[in-house]
């Protein structure tokens, strides 16, 4: 299923940072900071879709 | 916090805690898994506390008060139907709107291939990218907003993710709340924290359906094993992200169809206990304990849960033996459960009052015990039943 790439197989992850992170000219301050937070509201949707399933 | 909360709180956690991991607490703790029942006692429809969270948290806080428990559920009435409705999730009958107000939610499982929310032809899909699929294919096919990536976006399609989304943090970050309610007002440990589900029943009750799951353990094993193992660290990771940050209270599983009849026990063997027993133990090595909620008879697999590591389960019966659990599962882990539904609907006191007696002779006398009915108990215990457990586990469950 190639409808959307985006979403990856790893647990807590629908955009993963490697493939955000090809998006950006360049990061000119703290790289680790965008990633964070990226990844930290990735997280978010992520357990929006699963805890349709699990939970309601 | 009033000091006497407090203490209280102090020392139902002391005597909660110390029963999970199977030790004598001062006297067997009460923990009772009441979902409509608190809108019975609190003078609620079950349309209110299912479509209404703040009314169900209100319903719970007030049992909470007044009946003498040591733990419970913040809400056990675990689907809000308010989100289920935004979401535009198909799947449920909710009351007030498809069910009568009093009566209780109820998940319309596929009866066949042609209602499956996973296709027969699907699993490759599933197990490739679990997350993906849910996204892509189940969501649009369970929500009457939500439209596949392909086909002509909608408005109602855009709100449903955003509705949903907003709700769903709205509905768990209340919970926080809910739980400083219970603490600081009632001096009441919130008795679970995080959900698990065994990857196989996630399959079989939100993908696939019994029935078809019947043919593919038959027309495709392989691929159900498979999708078993690819559902595994989704489950995991779902079930350690809600899972108490203090490690106290157990993360939940809620058991369905792995259980004799539904599957042999060669089948439970080979789809349902590998990855169920994997993950358990993994977050038992994390530090939390899984609270097995047995639901119908699980007689024929206790050899099993015997394999687990102990102290990192409670076993919570609901329809089998619970003296057999007890004589399997007792040196190694916490039984809970046990006093049966219908007694708690149609008995009598007395007879409540004897089963309680039985159950603390037989499962509580040395510890690592916990007080409940087998089932949740929906709208149909009597509050006097439910009273004559609680008083006669305080009166005659002192160790």
């Amino acid at each position: 299923m190639n409808q959307d790439e985006n979403l990856k197989q790893a647990p807590g992850v629908c955009v993963p940072w490697d493939e955000k992170k090809k998006e950006y000219p360049e990061i000119m301050g703290d790289e680790e900071t965008v990633k964070r937070v990226w990844e930290n509201v990735d997280t978010l949707g992520y357990l929006y879709i699963w805890n349709c399933l699990i939970s309601f | 916090m009033p000091d006497h909360a407090e203490q209280l709180y102090q020392q139902r956690l002391k005597r909660y805690t110390t029963a999970l991991r199977n030790g004598k607490p001062d006297c067997v703790p009460i923990r009772p898994f009441v979902a409509e029942f608190t809108a019975k006692y609190a003078g609620y429809t079950c349309q209110q506390v299912t479509h209404d969270f703040n009314l169900a948290f209100e319903a719970a806080i007030k049992c909470a008060t007044d009946f003498d428990w040591d733990a419970v559920v913040g809400n056990m009435v675990y689907v809000w139907t308010g989100l289920v409705d935004a979401a535009g999730l198909k799947y449920y009958m909710i009351p007030g709107i498809d069910a009568p107000a009093d009566g209780c939610f109820q998940y319309i499982e596929p009866a066949d291939e042609t209602s499956a929310h996973m296709l027969a032809d699907e699993y490759d899909q599933l197990i490739a990218n679990p997350t993906e699929f849910l996204a892509n294919v189940w969501l649009p096919r369970v929500s009457r907003d939500v439209v596949a990536p392909g086909e002509p976006n909608t408005a109602r399609n855009n709100l449903s993710w955003l509705k949903g989304g907003m709700a769903t943090l709205q509905y768990f970050q209340a919970f926080g709340a809910q739980h400083e309610r219970m603490k600081s007002e009632c001096g009441v440990v919130p008795a679970l924290m995080g959900c698990l589900k065994a990857p196989f029943d996630i399959i079989v009750d939100k993908l696939r359906g019994y029935n078809p799951m019947c043919m593919d353990l038959f027309q495709r094993p392989e691929k159900v094993a498979a999708a078993c193992e690819a559902m595994a660290p989704h489950m995991m990771f779902n079930a350690l992200a809600g899972a108490d940050p203090e490690k106290n209270v157990p993360i939940s599983l809620w058991m369905h169809r792995g259980c004799t009849p539904f599957l042999s026990p060669q089948q439970f063997e080979r789809f349902y206990w590998p990855t169920l027993k994997e993950i358990t133990i993994e977050i038992h090595k994390q530090g939390w304990q899984v609270l097995y909620y047995a639901e119908g008879d699980w007689d024929h697999h206790l050899k099993y849960f015997a394999e687990l590591p102990e102290g990192s389960i409670i076993y919570h019966v609901d329809r089998g033996d619970i003296f057999e659990a007890h004589r399997v599962l007792g040196d190694k882990f916490c039984i809970s459960g046990g006093v049966p539904n219908e007694l708690l609907t149609f008995g009598t006191t007395q007879e409540v009052r004897d089963y309680c007696k039985k159950l603390i002779d037989g499962v509580g006398r040395d510890g690592g015990y916990i007080m409940d009915a087998g089932a949740i108990m929906q709208n149909d215990p009597k509050i006097e039943n439910v009273q004559a457990m609680t008083d006669f586990t305080r009166e005659y469950g002192v160790y």
